[in-house]
């Protein structure tokens, strides 16, 4: 057992705010009584549940293609020497999976969903999560751009689309939905996108992304899966784009929806000369419109990797940039691309960039909405978290940042008419309490009773980057896994699914499609349940349990 | 130039109407390849399957694979690099001086028509095999290729992808890169990854005699590398881990037999596309896994003293 005493508790999901408050752990969860074991004094310090990442990728063919491409970057940045309990591993723009346990953890995240992956290689990317230590962790797989699914849904066979989109979540071990550039990336199999809700996609005739998206919508919906469609916008990163995830949100009004990376799809203009931001306006929709979450996506300057299933903007990037291009289309499922990219103070368009994420976490006005993220690693590696904390919690500290912006940015952005500073008591619950409700786990990002005792302990500082970047301790399931920066222990995270119910005939209606357009045995496409340690399988949402 | 335009099989399966091979014989060296992903298959796509795909076969030979090939281009020996960068600047529209299009033993004509028919391809695939990237100018020849085919993407979708092989070469390579962050030539004798094929890549640190200790896995270098490399394995305690008594188990202090994987022992295979496939085993073996025997030494290793202490748990940078 384990006494906290003395802590400032900041604790979004029970309304608690900077009260001095004992917390008592014993057996890996929150309790209400303390009887003997080792007391902690944490007087003057601030107790926060472990953040909560509801998007990044950290495992999986994508990240993994990423390392294989970026080998440059490895041998430049921070190393993690071996020793009997620890593994090495690379930090940088793609970490190492062992990297990635421990410099998540020593940051004070604790959980992690990995957003994208193909069911086709779902396999893989389980047994690199089961590689990073420490965090539990989660994931959600690609579907909206899987060709079968699209043929029922142009057929308008909706119900037996459901009943296939249910068998892949449980086929991956997945936890949810992807949907990425929905239609726009099952074109790119032939050259082509699908830049608006309206567009044609390559071999179909009736669906658009705009179906897709409803009925995805719906589907997942009507399937009780704990976390909504988690969706990354058709048009990623174009100027003008805005017009369409406002249409897109139309779209999913009365359905629950998750907005990935919401500053990639926040633009005004009609090229990159007259980009801006529109982060104010889809702030407004966004605020009156409470059936959406989103995670920022924000961009910080520097060197970064980009990567996504949405394979016509990385070859877009590719001609850009001229650097490196990766690319990897994934039968009848998804696609991939990966491009190096560094985000620079001095051009316009990144600039814009680096505000509108700043701009859409300070304009919409409910933090149990919007959740810190930086699309880990495409808009700044994860590990950079606590200076996006402290660009959120010091108005003077944006501004001094926003006086190495080009002048001519001037009327292109709304950051430097905001004066909102983030208190400790929203930072909790954009970084943990908000995610964890928005993944329906609910004894995650939760300092009370019963709950797991994920939590963090930080000194008081005034520099916020180093109060965040520097725990003075972090607890996961009670245990004290960093003590001022070092590793004490690394323990295995768990791993949650979703199992959700679907017609055990539909196995026999998918088998002969599945040998017409895979290339392996249809008996070795879903992942074993033995290959998951450590899983937990989470309930899916029914009437009853909605009460 | 780098990174890598790729595919998984089943869209070659599904999609690729024109499908280039170069340096490469699958037709004995991946017998099942043509059948099962790429020549024979149809698909909704490509209904008439073989007639509605284009095949070249880019060697210096032709080889049995030549047979199954539409066209067939008898690259002059250590030309490949040359040849690829003369489609490059074709492709886009450059002049390239014949005499050196002479050189590569291709006529122009020849490129002018195969350029054509390529750009008006709809899903196009490269495949590359060791005639390309371990002949002269190894991996350039293949950085030129990948380059080639991330260019035609201009004009159309265009994939390439290494015929690889040596069963599940991909898998260590997988695997590796996301433990260390590089695929193979690793150095970890600093207590962190650190990477230069050349000079940490197994043939080099064995020709240079820079280890006291060789741990063989599922390999027979004894059968394959120079002989400075094989005397050193000799020289020092070679451990062998393998079904099979092998060239390097003949010159080794230990072997030890183990269960076949995908046989015998269970595991992940993962394909030449990087699809991981599961390994069901069909026989029961007497003998250990591979991951069985390498767990039981590294419990053993574990109770003996930590060679490498007072190290920091971290470096902020490596250079």
């Amino acid at each position: 057992m384990l006494r906290i005493t003395g802590g400032t508790v900041y604790d979004p999901a029970n309304g608690i705010d900077g009260e001095v408050k004992d917390l008592y752990i014993a057996d890996g969860r929150f309790s209400s009584k303390f009887e003997a074991g080792r007391t902690i004094d944490a007087t003057g310090m601030v107790i926060m549940p472990g953040g909560v990442d509801v998007h990044t990728h950290v495992a999986g063919g994508s990240i993994n293609f990423a390392r294989a491409m970026t080998p440059e970057d490895h041998r430049r940045t921070h190393a993690f020497i071996r020793s009997k309990t620890r593994r090495s591993g690379i930090g940088g723009m793609a970490p190492t999976t062992f990297a990635t346990g421990y410099l998540y953890a020593g940051m004070g995240w604790t959980t992690v969903n990995e957003a994208a992956v193909p069911v086709l290689s779902a396999r893989h990317t389980h047994e690199e999560l089961r590689d990073i230590p420490i965090v539990d962790k989660s994931s959600l797989v690609l579907m909206a751009n899987n060709e079968i699914i699209l043929d029922l849904l142009e057929e308008g066979e909706d119900e037996r689309a459901k009943h296939i989109l249910a068998w892949h979540i449980w086929a991956a071990k997945s936890y949810g939905v992807k949907a990425v550039n929905p239609g726009g990336v099952a074109s790119w199999k032939y050259g082509n996108d699908a830049k608006h809700l309206t567009s044609k996609i390559d071999g179909y005739d009736h669906v658009t992304p705009g179906t897709i998206i409803t009925k995805f919508a719906k589907m997942i919906d009507e399937l009780g899966i704990p976390h909504p469609l988690h969706l990354h916008c058709n048009n990623l990163g174009a100027p003008g784009n805005v017009e369409t995830t406002l249409e897109t949100m139309r779209h999913l009004e009365g359905s629950r929806a998750h907005f990935a990376h919401l500053q990639y799809h926040a633009y005004g203009g009609d090229d990159w000369g007259n980009m801006r931001s529109e982060a104010a306006q889809l702030a407004e929709y966004f605020n009156a419109h409470p059936n959406m979450t989103t995670d920022a996506g924000a961009v910080l300057f520097g060197d970064t990797v980009t990567i996504t299933a949405d394979g016509p903007w990385q070859h877009l990037l590719y001609k850009l940039t001229g650097r490196k291009w990766g690319n990897l289309d994934v039968e009848n499922e998804t696609g991939c691309g990966i491009v190096p990219y560094t985000y620079r103070p001095s051009n316009l368009v990144n600039a814009i960039q680096w505000a509108v994420g700043l701009e859409l976490l300070l304009l919409i006005n409910d933090p149990w909405r919007v959740f810190l993220s930086t699309d880990h690693p495409n808009g700044a590696c994860f590990w950079r978290y606590p200076e996006i904390i402290q660009l959120l919690m010091c108005a003077d500290y944006r501004n001094e940042c926003m006086a190495n912006l080009p002048p001519n940015i001037k009327n292109k952005i709304s950051l430097p008419e905001i004066n909102r500073e983030y208190t400790l008591y929203e930072i909790a619950t954009i970084t943990s309490a908000g995610p964890s409700r928005a993944l329906g786990l609910s004894h995650k990002g939760d300092l009370g009773i019963g709950k797991d005792a994920d939590f963090v302990i930080y000194h008081r500082d005034h520099d916020i980057a180093r109060m965040f970047g520097h725990p003075r301790y972090v607890f996961k399931g009670g245990e004290i896994v960093i003590e001022e920066g070092d590793i004490r222990e690394t323990p295995d995270g768990r791993e949650y699914l979703v199992q959700p119910s679907y017609d055990p005939e539909i196995d026999k209606f998918l088998r002969p499609l599945f040998e017409d357009r895979y290339c392996m045995s249809f008996e070795n496409y879903p992942v074993e349940m033995e290959r998951i340690e450590r899983s937990q399988i989470q309930d899916c949402i029914t009437p009853e349990s909605e009460g | 130039m780098g990174g890598k335009v790729t595919c998984t099989l089943g869209e070659v399966k599904q999609r690729a109407d024109f499908i280039v091979y170069w340096g490469g014989n699958p037709a004995e060296c991946h017998p099942r390849h043509f059948t099962k992903y790429t020549l024979m298959q149809k698909s909704k796509f490509l209904p008439r399957g073989r007639k509605d795909r284009t095949v070249v076969l880019v060697d210096i030979r032709e080889t049995k694979s030549a047979k199954a090939a539409d066209h067939f281009l008898q690259v002059r020996p250590g030309k490949d690099f040359e040849l690829l960068t003369i489609m490059r600047a074709m492709i886009k529209g450059q002049d390239v001086p014949e005499a050196q299009v002479a050189e590569t033993g291709i006529s122009i004509e020849v490129l002018r028509d195969l350029i054509e028919k390529m750009k008006k391809a709809k899903y196009g695939v490269m495949f590359f095999g060791m005639g390309l990237s371990m002949t002269r100018g190894k991996h350039m020849n293949a950085a030129a290729l990948l380059t080639f085919a991330a260019e035609m993407n201009a004009f159309t979708k265009f994939v390439a992808m290494p015929m690889r092989g040596h069963g599940n070469v991909t898998g260590a390579d997988v695997i590796m890169r996301w433990q260390t962050g590089y695929p193979f030539g690793i150095s970890l004798n600093r207590g962190y990854p650190r990477y230069n094929p050349g000079e940490f890549s197994t043939v080099d640190v064995l020709v240079r005699g820079d280890t006291d200790c060789a741990f063989i896995i599922g390999a027979d270098p004894g059968a394959t590398m120079p002989k400075p490399a094989i005397d050193h394995l000799a020289k020092v305690p070679t451990i062998v881990l393998d079904p099979h008594v092998t060239h390097t188990s003949r010159l080794s202090r230990v072997h030890i037999t183990t269960a076949p994987a995908g046989i015998a022992a269970p595991g992940t295979g993962y394909r030449m596309d990087e699809v991981p496939m599961p390994l069901k085993p069909a026989l029961n073996s007497p003998y250990p896994s591979d991951e069985e025997v390498v767990r039981r030494i590294k419990e053993v290793i574990a109770t003996k003293p930590d060679w490498m202490t007072n190290q920091p748990q971290m470096i902020e940078s490596q250079v």
